[in-house]
């Protein structure tokens, strides 16, 4: 850990790989070993290192594992309260619109806990952009049932498996901001297995905010080993197996009955 | 006799309740047949409901929420009564409570409409001044305020400052409302000020305005 | 209808400079309290409201949402109180000068984001009306509020609360508000009730500049200038902590930070007979009747005291307590439109005083000088 005011030798030999955004003081980072965040959070900085906004993105974390996170960037960036990532970035995105507002999170935050914000946010156009990491679970808190586990998925709160008729089926995120979210919105679907589509996905997203366009959305299918109990092989089959095959990859076309400037 | 159909509007706080209460009771005296009739759903909770027995008693048919049918309700209150929607049909004059801002005043449109008649009655939209309130506290805010009303027929200087209020304060309103009135060709339909310093006024004000007397009821409500 | 007239025309180009008109020239007004709030809002240099409707607060936001604009002030309403709450924390982190209103439900839900304004040490204004409770309870009024604004949340209730008792102490202690949250990076609010947010009254409204008020400028705290990493550090905020000794050397800074706070803001107000059998403890719009009730027993002859705290956290303890042990035998009556949330303050602040303390409790209702006045005649001396 890095403290305030330890000055840290910042690396004479570069590592190509690694985004110029990104805090090579706080490398290598705190994600368990085959975790997904650590690819999702790499795209994100490449995309801000192409853009060349690293002086105007306000980075927001939630709780849970994404919380590793708080000082991953060479941006600004604050870890906020479990699911209010999306309000602490509109507010500040409303109050000085010239930033390029990050809310960065995981399923619980941005289904469960933080729906209501993702919601409004996605239906009023607030300018900012939404990442969610689905990992089908609740990682931090030791493997629950997320609102993003599959159907007979077993998690510590389903040792059974989850039975869809008592909890219900998988939210489906971009789907569901895709019909609500206001014209101009852009939405996808990216995984970690697909690091080009997922940096595209997110470059467009990041893109159509600095624009104005409107509200920006991506869903990252992530990869929870830890939880998951997967070796290397079965994680990267039940992330490109199951949960592809369930959530599908790719943009979503907002819905045309949300035109703005029209009356009712 | 022609029925009188008016509809008291104006600022938050610039003294609608009371005016429509009091014009009420001053066509009571007349001899007339009046409704007073609350329109307030922009704030149900703090309108005439207190009152509804007073005024009751003094031969004014009130329609308004009375206490206890809210009971239960809460903030969740239905604000428009039911029969209110057919306030017109009343063989005699009407008096109209307004909420604040535009939607108080556009509530009146559901009367209108539900009333069925093809005969077009024209309800006075009468807004009350107090320069006293800083939204119409001055010459250029009060006509922006007009502007906000849409439709408006008439003013009133109602301005005071409670318990503090002065005979010179009341004509420097009577001043401010009479230099808007003329900008928009409307009438000055009256000054309003407590009894007492009505009779000290005396019955025009300093630019020739009627003065009309009027008492507090509105304290006896919760504000 | 009217026709936009060159009158009308002239008023929009310049309501800004009408506005400001207002501020400057100090006319007494005649208002209600929320009204008043969102002036005084304008006057400390609020530059964004965050909320969300409840009532009795409501024409906060109306009012704010009318004159905000002309000056290029922000609103925001919000889905819910909990964003509300953590959008003013989102705006206030990039430097401006954010603020909400609530009440009853809205500010329990408020609660989260202040808990974490505490921990982080990010600025706000939250305006408080207070209403009946528990639950929704009444849309009327109460002082039920206390215990919520001042130590609600997971911590240890380091937060700045103005209780007023007028519209001019309203006026004049929202813009207090909006400077020393600033100033001290705590969450500071304004404890009002539905009687002041409805109740009318006159009042001076004035431009704190014009009369030589420091405004307290917001600084961002993210996003400042420069290229973080190649021109300064980034800035990186968290409110997770590893390890308990992390959390309490933060804490005890927080700590020592809110104890010097406190001899710089504590405020309050006293009167009365010099010589008191009777000492009256009372905030807010009960205080305000109380005053007055000590006014008329005084001219009757019995010798009363009265002890209003303005702000009621940190809460002028030194005060009161200096006063109660100057006088052995005085007896001590606490009213408040709650059941004893001031009441445990005022016991925990004279703890070890032999002193009698009586109350008034009235839960959700108000309370009237007549009735102060009553048992203030009841428990007093008279004098000789």
């Amino acid at each position: 850990m890095v403290e305030k005011n330890q000055r840290v030798s910042r690396g004479i030999i570069e590592n190509q790989n690694m985004p110029r955004s990104w805090r090579k003081e706080t490398k290598p980072h705190r994600f368990c070993p085959g975790c997904g965040h650590g690819i999702a959070l790499k795209a994100l900085g490449d995309v801000v290192d192409e853009l060349g906004i690293l002086d105007q993105v306000l980075y927001g974390c939630d709780i849970g594992c994404s919380l590793l996170s708080w000082d991953f960037f060479n941006f600004d960036s604050i870890q906020t309260h479990h699911g209010r990532t999306i309000p602490v970035i509109v507010g500040a995105k409303r109050a000085r619109p010239e930033i390029v507002g990050i809310a960065y999170m995981g399923d619980g935050g941005g289904y469960a806990i933080g729906a209501q914000h993702l919601v409004n946010a996605a239906t009023r156009g607030d300018r900012i952009t939404a990442i969610v990491a689905n990992n089908t679970l609740y990682a931090m808190t030791g493997g629950q049932m997320a609102p993003t586990t599959l159907p007979r998925q077993k998690t510590s709160t389903t040792p059974y498996g989850r039975d869809p008729l008592i909890t219900g089926s998988p939210t489906l995120g971009p789907e569901l901001v895709a019909a609500i979210a206001s014209e101009g919105s852009y939405v996808a679907r990216g995984t970690v297995g697909d690091y080009n589509k997922l940096k595209l996905f997110i470059k467009k997203a990041l893109l159509n905010q600095m624009e104005g366009k409107g509200f920006s959305f991506v869903e990252v299918l992530s990869t929870c080993p830890t939880n998951w109990r997967t070796g290397a092989k079965e994680t990267w089959g039940f992330l490109q197996g199951k949960m592809e095959n369930y959530f599908k990859v790719g943009e979503l076309q907002v819905s045309q009955g949300n035109r703005l400037g029209e009356e009712g | 006799m022609q029925r009188i159909l008016e509809a008291y509007v104006g600022e938050y706080a610039s003294g609608k309740s009371e005016n429509a209460v009091n014009r009420s009771l001053q066509l009571i005296k007349k001899g007339r047949k009046v409704r007073l009739v609350d329109l307030d759903v922009v704030e149900p909770f703090y309108t005439l409901r207190p009152l509804k027995k007073i005024l009751e008693q003094m031969g004014i048919d009130v329609l308004a929420w009375e206490t206890a049918e809210t009971i239960g309700l809460g903030e969740a209150a239905i604000p428009l009564k039911k029969e209110t929607i057919r306030a017109l049909e009343f063989d005699g004059d009407l008096i109209f409570d307004l909420g604040y801002g535009i939607d108080g005043c556009n509530i009146l449109k559901i009367i209108k409409d539900s009333s069925g008649e093809e005969k077009e009655e024209k309800i006075k939209i009468i807004m009350v001044v107090n320069i006293t309130r800083p939204l119409t506290s001055s010459v250029p805010l009060i006509l922006k305020m007009v502007n906000e009303f849409e439709e408006v027929d008439g003013l009133i200087n109602n301005t005071h400052l409670g318990e503090e209020t002065t005979i010179e304060l009341i004509q420097k309103g009577a001043i401010m409302v009479t230099e808007v009135a003329k900008k928009l060709s409307l009438p000055v339909v009256a000054t309003t000020a407590l009894r007492d310093l009505a009779s000290r006024i005396g019955e025009f004000d300093v630019m020739g305005n009627k003065v009309w007397p009027i008492d507090r009821y509105m304290s006896k409500a919760i504000w | 209808m009217i026709t936009e007239s060159g009158g009308v025309k002239m008023a929009k180009e310049t309501l800004a400079g009408e506005y400001q008109e207002i501020l400057n020239n100090e006319k007494e007004m005649f208002m209600t309290g929320n009204e008043v709030v969102a002036w005084a809002a304008l006057a400390a240099e609020a530059d964004f409201m965050y909320g969300y409707p409840i009532t009795p607060q409501n024409e906060i936001m109306y009012y704010w949402a009318k004159l905000a604009p002309a000056f290029g002030r922000g609103f925001l309403q919000t889905e819910d109180e909990i964003s509300a709450g953590f959008t003013m924390l989102g705006g206030a982190l990039v430097g401006k000068k954010t603020f909400s209103a609530t009440a009853g439900p809205g500010n329990i839900l408020m609660q989260e984001s202040i808990s974490m304004a505490e921990m982080m040490r990010l600025p706000g204004v939250w305006i408080i009306q207070q209403r009946g409770g528990p639950s929704t309870a009444t849309v009327i009024y109460s002082q039920q509020e206390f215990r919520l604004t001042t130590t609600g949340g997971n911590g240890e209730g380091m937060r700045l609360v103005y209780s007023t008792s007028s519209h001019q102490e309203l006026f004049e202690s929202t813009i207090k508000a909006f400077n020393n949250a600033w100033k001290y990076r705590f969450p500071t609010f304004v404890l009002g009730d539905g009687y002041q947010a409805k109740m009318r009254e006159p009042v001076v409204l004035f431009n704190p500049k014009l009369r030589n008020w420091e405004i307290i400028a917001a600084e961002p705290i993210a996003m400042k200038s420069g290229v973080p990493y190649l021109e300064r550090d980034p800035v990186h905020l968290r409110n997770t902590f590893n390890i308990e000794e992390e959390l309490y050397d933060i804490l005890s800074g927080h700590l020592a930070d809110f104890r010097r706070m406190k001899q710089e803001v504590v405020e309050w107000d006293e009167g009365g007979s010099e010589k008191a059998d009777l000492l009256v403890v009372a905030h807010g719009i009960v205080g305000r009747a109380a005053i007055s009730a000590v006014k008329t027993v005084n001219n009757q002859g019995l010798r009363v005291k009265y002890f209003r705290p303005i702000t009621v956290r940190p809460f002028p303890g030194e005060a009161l307590r200096k006063i109660v042990s100057e006088e052995p035998e005085l007896k001590i009556l606490v009213a408040e439109s709650a059941y004893g949330q001031l009441l445990s303050v005022v016991k925990e602040e004279l703890y070890g005083l032999a002193n009698t303390i009586e109350s008034y409790l009235k839960p959700g209702l108000g309370i009237t000088a007549e009735e102060i006045e009553e048992i203030l005649v009841r428990l007093g001396k008279k004098e000789g």
